[in-house]
């Protein structure tokens, strides 16, 4: 009874270290700046990109060269700052 | 040649030309990393299920360490309804960390170093997170681009920005991937590159800055691989909780 009374407390013991250790590694991972920077970099530009060419591909249909394309230039350009401010949101609730 | 810093991501055909209805389908030097990685990751994971010890050893260790690290990361940030999706998003994950982790080695060829391979995982992706989202909500899913509390005038504005916004994720998902392989393999090979040219003398300071390179690029190498797999739990998350 005592042995395995024992072998209880033990196991809980090694239990919280585990924790203590894995939630310390988890906290680590999600500190990497580079990442982060980089993370927001792509979701600017990618936004971008993806508004000129539904601008372009709609001009081509309509017939309306350029200026659809320079429309969905600045819509596009508001969804990458909209991208930006979603992902800093959450990373902000992270921390 | 084997000075071009861009020679390493050339693709080359391994074998004969197969040719079905006009479609190359040789087999390359991508696929043949591909097929590596796999194997690879099959043999892992079968070295570390094959026998359950108390006391594991260094295979099962790792793969009960890849299995808590996805199915944590699967909870934190898509919750207990994305379970079903564990072996999807853990076969992602360990893909692009084989391939950008085999592509540290030196001869070898880095298969996410090519924007084809990761755009299609990542148009893979993104049309299987919008019809798991429409099987969820109906047109509810739809939702996702009208945010509450916008004024009338502004509605159809903001709805194309949600809708521009909600197209650019596989682009930037793939895009990042990419970006960070590629840079990173042509810098280590510049570097390499400065070694040889100058010589005895000054190849000192590009040898150390190389090390130092490699060390970073292996932690690229393993953090692209864990954005991947985090924003694809992200973007699941969005389509299995509606929350816009």
């Amino acid at each position: 009874m005592e042995n395995s009374n024992n072998f209880k407390t033990r196991l809980k013991i090694a239990k919280d270290k585990l924790k203590k250790h894995s939630n310390y590694q988890y906290n680590n991972e999600n500190g990497t700046f580079m990442g982060s920077a980089f993370k927001l970099g792509t979701e600017l530009v990618s936004a971008v990109a993806v508004g000129t060419i539904i601008g372009f591909i709609l001009d081509s249909w309509f017939d309306t060269k350029p200026w659809l394309m320079i429309f969905f230039f600045f819509l596009g350009s508001a969804a990458g700052i909209l991208n930006v401010i979603k992902v800093a949101k959450s990373m902000q609730e992270k921390d | 040649m084997a000075t071009n810093p861009m020679h390493q991501f050339q693709v080359h055909r391994i074998g004969p030309e197969i040719k079905i209805v006009g479609i190359d389908l040789s087999f390359t030097n991508a696929s043949l990393f591909m097929l590596i990685s796999a194997v690879a990751i099959c043999g892992v994971l079968f070295l570390g299920t094959k026998e359950k010890k108390i006391i594991p050893d260094k295979f099962q260790l790792i793969s009960e360490l890849f299995y808590n690290f996805i199915a944590k990361m699967i909870n934190d940030t898509a919750g207990s309804k994305a379970k079903p999706y564990f072996p999807f998003i853990f076969s992602l994950f360990m893909f692009v960390l084989f391939c950008n982790m085999l592509g540290m080695l030196p001869y070898s060829f880095t298969v996410t170093s090519h924007i084809i391979v990761t755009l299609i995982m990542a148009i893979f992706i993104f049309i299987a997170v919008t019809v798991i989202g429409f099987l969820k909500h109906g047109f509810g899913y739809l939702k996702l681009f009208v945010p509450s509390g916008v004024p009338i005038i502004l509605l159809p504005l903001i709805t194309v920005i949600e809708i521009i916004s909600y197209l650019s994720r596989p682009v930037s998902l793939s895009v990042r991937l990419f970006a960070n392989m590629m840079a990173g393999h042509t810098m280590l090979k510049v570097f390499g590159g400065f070694v040889i040219s100058l010589g005895m003398l000054g190849g000192w300071l590009p040898l150390g800055f190389s090390v130092a390179l490699t060390g970073l690029e292996i932690l690229v190498a393993f953090l692209q691989a864990y954005v991947f797999a985090i924003l694809t739990c992200i973007y699941l998350n969005d389509a299995l909780n509606l929350q816009h």
